[in-house]
């Protein structure tokens, strides 16, 4: 016994010797390190997959708060009602106001430094490249930078544009607490990077990362943005000390260079990209635009898979459940979106509403973007009908208008809530597909969101977190509406023409005439065609018209009826089911300071007027 | 050993709540109310649950402090009894008034401070008139100081069946749809626009509603002046 115990002192002893030989200093193996990633280009790769993945693109699943704090989209959401245009009125959905006006506090310095970090790593390592692969990607991380920069300085004006690696505890608190530029100079400081990055960046690149022509759109965009906040902004503004200073509103004599400087990086693109031509039918053509992953239209995509855990919803959301196998829609186009293409025609000139043996016959004669963009009562998806009405008349006379004044409990009409109810023990009241007056769930304009929707899923693998539809960031028919508004604003409205026209025409709708163009009719073209794709809220924001749009408005339906003594149809424009208002203050024309980053940083007071 | 184990807990239930500090500050134990006088005279600023905001800046606590608010009720006064008492800067802001300058007060208990505010107009002779269902608003509206006045957006009733009725409290039907879209400068406003008629038709008999006016800026805040609130009593058919 005595012998065995020393003998494992012995080998305890013998060990601890042994094991003090090795070096406590060696690096850890489950972390990578800078010569992992920036000596091979698939360390690269693996770095920027990264950097592309917290990139601000508003896409599919962007909430502007996020849920759960998460932040933008990397939670895996699927609730796409919540989307920015249902909140403003492009859309009508569970958004009663403008819940993301407030500000959710997005701040991505983290994000940002890991650009920074990796401009100034990567030219350490330039030996391991040949030819000018290390200027290209240094091109790529100043366009993912100014990517950044455009998504805070849109929300809240001028803030900090840092543009080195800031290093705690080397540097002191007071060096790190940089001061707010003023909103023009981030503007300024944006194209600056975006200049860099065009004239570094090779002509094209692997799908989901940005060559020279997205940092050429991006800039259109964003001198965009600037020239109609100098613009718009000196006219339509809140008074503050944060305006006084220059941090928020650019002098309205800036307005005209920076249009200049959106039209002329919109035409960089001139002859490199082209619009979706391969369908001959327009409609059809419309509908592949945002679903043929090889257009000539896209710039930049961001692409989603089920096995990278990603996938979206689209599909199962903006369709009624009716036509899905799963998931449930919320979010619906509004009148006031359709008729941009200009008034329905459902009254006859005594002021009766028009008698329709089907309700799909009024989508005959409409321009088939329109049609591509949106689904009108009658139309069908995977085999089945959007089955749309609101109710029945027993029958009907007098005026469209004099019905819609009277309220509801004095109209000749029966309504319901679910689909089980009928008329007469034989006529459902309301369609398979709505026009709901409790839930959500159904329509309550009619109308259900097309553009998207992959139509040719079957209705069984339609379902939550199975669409992997890729989200176009930039597409040349944006930049197109970018340079025309540049040019229109300008003065330039025979180029704006043409732009607009090339729209137009692939859309099959009428041309416009140069008499036609104004600032008015180049908006209302791009309403219509980037319609659900996240720019109408930012838009009416830089137009300074948001609070003029949304000043306790309430937004309209088109609300098909069954006249059962005459066994027609007839339609009438009226309010939403929900009758929800939408309002905006102008405070938030411009997003407040978040409070935990004053606390930090004294040096970005003063925080955005009112707030 | 029983007695040393109750002696060993007795000690360390001492030194742990040693390391407690107590908190010596003070609640919030300090109020502070008052209200808004329309300027030069004794009547209350007509106002909205919230359509005034005062501000209340603690200098004493920091120099850069988070702002906080309090909002005005609806008889034109204001009042937070849960403030800690300190050094503030206070300013009351975000009605349809002439921009006042902001004040500092020591706020401990019981503190009172009134403002006094210069409307941007004032509704003077705010009539109504009920004829069964259907009722008239006829009113004038003046303005004490011209230069420099925002621009009047719109002319709007608000109608609800609370006497808390105002922008952001009143039933959409009879209320904003019934606004007047004006869009103008003061100087350029007709005789006509500055002495409206609004006509609210379909009230529902047998109910008690409370009506007033509002003239909207498009100043920072879009805010409006108002009437004084008419109560309406509608008649059983």
């Amino acid at each position: 016994m005595k012998t065995l115990h020393k003998f494992y002192c012995t080998l305890i002893a013998l060990l601890l010797a042994v094991s003090s030989c090795h070096k406590l200093d060696i690096k850890p193996v489950n972390v990578l390190n800078d010569d992992q990633i920036f000596g091979s280009e698939a360390g690269i790769n693996t770095y920027l997959a990264q950097v592309y993945r917290k990139l601000p693109i508003e896409d599919f699943s962007y909430r502007p708060a996020g849920r759960d704090g998460w932040g933008f989209n990397l939670h895996h959401e699927w609730e796409h009602f919540w989307h920015l245009g249902a909140g403003c009125g492009e859309m009508v959905g569970p958004w009663g106001g403008l819940d993301f006006a407030g500000g959710f506090g997005y701040w991505p310095y983290a994000d940002i430094r890991a650009v920074n970090y990796f401009i100034e790593t990567l030219p350490r390592y330039s030996d391991k490249y040949v030819g000018n692969k290390v200027n290209e990607l240094l091109g790529e991380a100043y366009f993912l930078r100014a990517y950044y920069y455009f998504a805070l300085v849109k929300r809240y004006g001028g803030i900090p544009y840092i543009t080195v690696v800031q290093n705690f505890p080397q540097q002191t608190v007071e060096e790190l607490q940089v001061p707010r530029n003023k909103e023009e100079e981030c503007w300024n400081f944006i194209a600056e990077d975006l200049d860099k990055a065009w004239s570094m960046m090779p002509e094209t690149s692997v799908s989901g990362r940005a060559n020279k022509y997205a940092a050429a759109a991006l800039k259109s965009r964003a001198m965009l943005y600037a020239g109609s906040i100098a613009k718009y902004g000196s006219l339509n503004f809140v008074e503050g000390d944060a305006r006084a200073q220059g941090f928020v509103g650019i002098p309205a004599d800036k307005a005209e260079d920076f249009f200049n400087r959106s039209w002329e990086a919109a035409k960089l693109l001139e002859a490199k990209y082209s619009l979706y031509q391969k369908e001959g039918d327009k409609e059809l053509n419309y509908v592949m635009t945002f679903l043929d992953n090889n257009s000539p239209e896209n710039i930049l995509v961001r692409d989603y898979s089920v096995p990278g855990n990603n996938a979206h919803s689209w599909d199962a959301t903006f369709s009624p459940r009716f036509m899905t196998a799963d998931g449930l829609s919320r979010a619906y186009p509004t009148l006031e979106l359709v008729e941009r293409w200009g008034v329905l025609n459902v009254i006859n000139p005594d002021g009766t509403p028009k008698r329709y043996d089907d309700v799909v016959t009024l989508t005959q004669g409409l321009e088939p973007r329109l049609l591509a963009t949106v689904y009108f009562p009658g139309t069908t998806l995977r085999g089945l009908k959007f089955d749309v009405r609101r109710g029945i008349y027993p029958s009907f006379s007098g005026t469209a208008a004099a019905e819609v004044a009277k309220p509801d409990n004095q109209r000749n009409m029966f309504t319901a809530s679910g689909q089980d109810a009928k008329y007469n023990d034989e006529m459902q009241i309301i369609g398979m597909t709505g026009i709901s007056t409790s839930t959500d769930q159904w329509t309550r304009t009619g109308f259900y969101v097309r553009k998207y929707i992959d139509f040719r899923r079957p209705q069984s693998e339609v379902g939550l977190f199975t669409s992997t539809t890729h989200w176009i960031e930039f597409r040349y028919a944006e930049v197109l509406l970018n340079r025309a508004e540049a040019a229109v604003e300008t003065g330039k409205t025979e180029d704006a023409m043409n732009c607009i026209n090339l729209l137009r025409t692939r859309g099959g709708g009428a041309t416009l005439s140069q008499g036609e163009v104004t600032v008015e009719s180049v908006r209302n073209e791009r309403c219509k065609e980037l319609a659900f794709e996240n720019h109408y809220w930012w838009d009416i924001r830089r137009w300074r018209t948001a609070d003029v749009i949304l000043n306790n408005q309430r937004f309209k339906g088109l609300l098909p009826y069954y006249v059962y003594d005459e066994k027609k149809f007839i339609m009438l424009r009226e309010q939403e089911t929900f009758g929800r208002n939408y309002n905006f203050e102008k405070r938030a024309y411009y997003e407040p300071i978040p409070g935990g980053e004053l606390a930090k940083n004294p040096n970005l007071y003063p925080n955005n007027p009112n707030y | 050993m029983k007695q040393l184990i109750t002696m060993a807990g007795l000690l360390m239930v001492l030194g742990f709540t040693s390391c407690l500090k107590k908190d010596n500050l003070d609640g919030p134990n300090a109020s502070l109310e008052g209200n808004f006088f329309v300027a030069g005279t004794k009547n209350n600023f007509q106002t909205a649950t919230g359509s005034i905001q005062v501000k209340l800046e603690q200098l004493s606590w920091s120099e850069t402090p988070a702002p906080q608010e309090i909002p005005s009720k609806i008889d034109g006064t204001y009042k937070n009894s849960k403030l800690f008492g300190g050094h503030y800067r206070v300013t009351p802001y975000g009605g349809a008034f002439w921009p006042v300058l902001p004040i500092e007060i020591d706020i401990s208990g019981g503190t009172k401070q009134d403002f006094e505010l210069t409307p941007y107009t004032e509704i003077n002779n705010f009539t109504v008139q009920l004829d069964t269902t259907t009722l008239k608003l006829r009113f004038d509206i003046s303005a004490p100081v011209e230069a420099g006045m925002p621009t009047i957006t719109e002319i709007q009733p608000y109608l609800n069946t609370t006497s808390m009725v105002g922008p952001g409290a009143s039933i959409y039907e009879f209320s904003d749809m019934k606004k007047i879209t004006v869009n103008k400068e003061w100087a350029d406003m007709t005789p006509a626009d500055k002495s409206p008629e609004i006509t609210i038709e379909g009230l529902l008999p047998g109910r008690i509603f409370y009506v007033r006016v509002g003239v909207r800026y498009n100043d920072s805040y879009k805010s409006s002046n108002l009437s004084n609130i008419i109560q309406i009593k509608v008649d059983q058919k």
